[in-house]
C-alpha cells in the first residue's frame, strides 16, 4: 500500500515535473535572500525571462515534431538588427520595420522547414546550416557593428506599462495564441501526431511535410519576436546578440517537460522551464556567487533535472502505471 | 524482368554510387581548381600546409564526432572539454610539472568528462543531446572557475613544440593528426571494435542481441571523443602560447559540420573517416581560398552555411535516387 502510495506520489511529480522543479530552485533561493521575493525583484526576473520564453515556445513546436531549431540566436539577432536597421537607416516607421523583419524570420523559417520537410535533411544539421548562414548575413548587414538610435515607438516594448514589464504581455499574448494552435487546433493534434510517429501520421493521412513547414515558421516568427524585444531592452541592435539563445530555448522546453525524442512537449512547460532557469540565474546573482561559478550549478541543476525525469519516467513505465 | 531493362535500371545506379563515392573528391577537386585560377598563391606548398596546419585543430575533434555520430549520438561538448583540459594543463605546465605528465593528465582529464557523458548516455539512458549539452555548460563553467577569466600564458618551449615544431618540413600538428587519423582509421576498418560501432549506429537492438555490450561500447566512443578534444586543445593552446578560457566555443559546430559534409549520416552506423578529412579539408580550404580571393570576413559565414546546406541536399538526392 506504502508503495502504491508512492508511484501515485511519483506519478503526479512527474506529470509536473516542471512545477515541482521550479518549486525546488525557488525555495532555497527564498530562505536564502530576502530580496528574492520582493516586487520588483519578481519583477525583473519576469522581464529577462519573459523575452526568452517566447524563443523557447517556439523551440517547443519544433522538440514535438522530433526535431530542432539551431538556428534561433540568429534569427533573433537577424530580425533585430534588421528592424532597427529599417527603422533608423531608412527611416521606415518602427511598425513597417518591424513587420518587415518578422516577414524575413518568417521567411528564414520557410526556409528550414522547406530544407527539413522536402530536402529530408535532419533538422539539427539543416538548421546548423542555418545558423552559421543568418549569423553571417547579421554580421554582413551590420558589418559588425551596433545599430543605435531606436525611438521610443521601438525601445516601448521593454519598458514597464502600468508597472508591468511590457514583454510580459507580449509573452501572454503570445502564449495565447500559440496554446490554442497546439493544443486546441487540428494543426496542433498533427505536429503531436508527427512527433509520436511519423508513419503513423503519414497513414492517417497527414502530411508531416506540411506540418512540419509550418512548425519552423512558427519556430522562428518566436525567435524573431524574442530578438525585437532585447533590441528594444537594449536600446539597440547588436550583431552577435542571441549567441546560445538555441541552447537556453532547448534547456528550457526539455526542463518544462518537451522531449527530444518528439510527441511531448507544451506551450505552458516552455514557459515554466524558462522561469527555472531565469529565476535560478536571477537567485544566484542576489546570493552573490561569482558569475564564473554560476555557470557549474546551472549546467548540474538542468543535468540533475533531467536525469530525475528520466529515471521517474522509466520507473513509473516499468510499474505499469 | 527482362535483362535490357535491369541494365537501363542500373544506368543511373553507378552514376548514384560513382557520386556518392567520389561526390565529395570531385567537389574538393573542383574547388581546388577554381582556386588555383582565381589566386596564383593558392597552390603553393607554402598555403597548402596553411591549410593543413589550420585543418588539424578542428580535423582531431572531427575525428572523435565522427565515431560518436557512427553511433547515432552527438557530442556538444568537445569544445567545453578542450577548454578545460587546456587550462588545467596550462596551470600545471607554469607550475613546472614535466610535460609528458602534464599531457597525460590533459588527455585524462578529456578520457574522464567524455566517461561521464557516456556513463549518463548509456546508463542513464540521457538523450545524447541533453547529456553532453549539461556537459557542455559544466566543463565551459568549470573552465571559467579555474581561471577565473584569466588566460594561462608563457608556456615551456618543450611543450610548445607540439604546435610550433616540425619534424623534417611538417609541422608538428599535421604529423600529430595523421597518426591519429591512420590509428582511428585502421581501429573503424579493421578491428572488431569499429565493426561493433558501426552496428550500433546501425541497429542497436540487433547489437546487443548479438552479445555486444552497447554501453560499455558507447562509454568508450565518448572517451575517444573526449581525448581527441583534450588533444587538439593541447596543439591549439602550444600553437598560440596562451590558454583562454573561452577557447574552443563552437567548435562543436564546425566538427559537427565536418563530419556531416564528409557525408556521415547523422542516423547513425553510416560514413567513413575519410569523408571526414575531405570534409574537414574542404571546409578549411574554402576559407582559405575566400581570404585570398579578399572575400570579407562577415560573408565567411553566410558561404559556409550555404556551402553545407548544399551539401547535404546533395547527399539526400543521390541517396534518394539510387534506392
Amino acid at each position: 500500500m506504502n508503495n502504491k502510495f508512492l508511484l501515485r506520489f511519483l506519478g503526479l511529480v512527474r506529470a509536473n515535473s516542471g512545477l515541482v522543479i521550479l518549486f525546488l530552485v525557488a525555495l532555497p533561493l527564498s530562505l536564502l535572500s530576502a530580496d528574492f521575493l520582493s516586487g520588483n525583484n519578481l519583477l525583473t526576473v519576469a522581464l529577462q525571462t519573459s523575452m526568452i520564453a517566447i524563443a523557447a515556445i517556439g523551440m517547443t513546436f519544433a522538440l514535438i515534431t522530433g526535431g530542432v531549431d539551431l538556428s534561433v540566436g540568429s534569427v533573433a539577432a537577424l530580425t533585430g538588427v534588421l528592424a532597427a536597421g529599417l527603422a533608423t537607416r531608412n527611416g521606415l516607421g518602427t511598425y513597417p520595420a518591424i513587420f518587415i523583419s518578422l516577414f524575413a524570420a518568417a521567411l528564414i523559417g520557410a526556409l528550414n522547414g522547406a530544407m527539413i520537410a522536402w530536402g529530408r535533411i535532419p533538422p539539427f544539421v539543416a538548421t546548423l546550416a542555418s545558423m552559421a548562414a543568418v549569423r553571417g548575413l547579421t554580421l554582413v548587414y551590420t558589418q559588425g557593428k551596433p545599430i543605435s538610435g531606436l525611438d521610443e515607438q521601438f525601445t516601448f516594448w521593454a519598458t514597464d506599462a502600468a508597472g508591468i514589464p511590457v514583454p510580459l504581455f507580449v509573452l501572454l499574448f503570445v502564449a495565447i495564441i500559440t496554446y490554442i494552435i497546439l493544443h486546441r487546433s487540428v494543426f496542433g493534434s498533427y505536429i503531436f501526431a508527427i512527433g509520436g510517429g511519423e508513419e503513423t501520421a503519414r497513414l492517417a493521412g497527414i502530411s508531416p511535410a506540411k506540418i512540419k513547414f509550418g512548425v519552423y515558421i512558427i519556430s522562428a516568427l518566436a525567435a524573431g519576436l524574442t530578438g525585437l524585444l532585447l533590441t528594444a531592452r537594449l536600446w539597440s541592435a547588436q550583431p552577435n546578440s542571441g549567441t546560445g539563445l538555441e541552447l537556453d530555448a532547448i534547456a528550457s522546453s526539455v526542463l518544462g517537460g518537451a522531449s527530444l525524442m518528439g510527441g511531448a512537449g507544451s506551450v505552458t512547460g516552455a514557459i515554466i522551464g524558462t522561469f527555472i532557469i531565469g529565476i535560478l540565474a536571477n537567485g544566484l546573482n542576489l546570493l552573490e556567487v561569482p558569475s564564473y561559478n554560476q555557470q557549474v550549478i546551472k549546467g548540474l541543476v538542468f543535468i540533475v533535472a533531467v536525469i530525475l525525469d528520466y529515471v521517474l519516467k522509466r520507473r513509473l513505465k516499468n510499474n505499469g502505471s | 524482368m527482362t535483362a535490357p531493362v535491369e541494365q537501363l535500371r542500373s544506368a543511373p545506379f553507378t552514376l548514384n554510387i560513382f557520386l556518392k563515392r567520389f561526390g565529395l573528391l570531385l567537389v574538393y577537386a573542383l574547388l581546388g581548381l577554381g582556386l588555383s585560377l582565381l589566386s596564383d598563391r593558392f597552390l603553393t606548398g607554402s598555403n597548402q600546409i596553411n591549410i593543413l596546419r589550420q585543418a588539424t585543430i578542428s580535423g582531431i575533434v572531427a575525428i572523435g564526432m565522427t565515431l560518436v555520430i557512427l553511433t547515432a549520438g552527438i557530442d556538444l561538448s568537445v569544445g567545453s572539454i578542450l577548454a578545460l583540459s587546456a587550462v588545467i594543463t596550462a596551470d600545471l605546465l607554469k607550475q613546472g610539472l614535466p610535460v609528458f605528465l602534464a599531457v597525460l593528465i590533459a588527455l585524462g582529464i578529456g578520457a574522464l568528462m567524455g566517461m561521464v557523458n557516456g556513463l549518463m548516455i548509456a546508463r542513464g539512458k540521457i538523450p545524447p543531446f541533453i547529456a553532453t549539452l549539461g556537459m557542455l555548460t559544466v566543463g565551459r563553467g568549470l573552465t571559467l572557475m579555474y581561471t577565473q577569466g584569466k588566460p594561462f600564458t608563457g608556456l615551456p618551449d618543450t611543450f610548445r613544440f607540439l604546435g610550433t615544431g616540425s619534424i623534417g618540413a611538417i609541422p608538428m600538428p599535421i604529423v600529430i593528426a595523421a597518426a591519429l587519423f591512420i590509428l582511428v582509421t585502421v581501429i573503424l576498418t579493421r578491428t572488431r571494435f569499429g565493426e561493433y560501432i558501426y552496428l550500433i549506429g546501425d541497429n542497436p537492438v540487433a547489437a546487443r542481441l548479438a552479445g555486444i555490450n552497447t554501453n560499455r561500447m558507447i562509454v568508450f566512443v565518448y572517451m575517444i571523443s573526449g581525448i581527441c578534444s583534450a588533444l587538439a586543445g593541447l596543439i591549439l593552446i602550444a600553437r598560440l602560447d596562451s590558454a583562454q578560457p573561452v577557447i574552443g566555443v563552437g567548435y562543436e559546430f564546425s566538427a559537427i559540420a565536418a563530419v556531416v559534409v564528409g557525408g556521415t549520416s547523422f542516423s547513425g552506423g553510416e560514413g567513413t573517416l575519410f569523408g571526414t578529412l575531405l570534409g574537414t579539408l574542404l571546409i578549411e580550404t574554402l576559407s582559405n581560398g575566400l581570404n585570398l580571393l579578399n572575400v570579407s570576413q562577415l560573408w565567411e559565414q553566410v558561404i559556409k552555411g550555404v556551402v553545407i546546406a548544399l551539401a547535404l541536399l546533395f547527399y539526400k538526392a543521390i541517396n534518394r535516387s539510387s534506392k
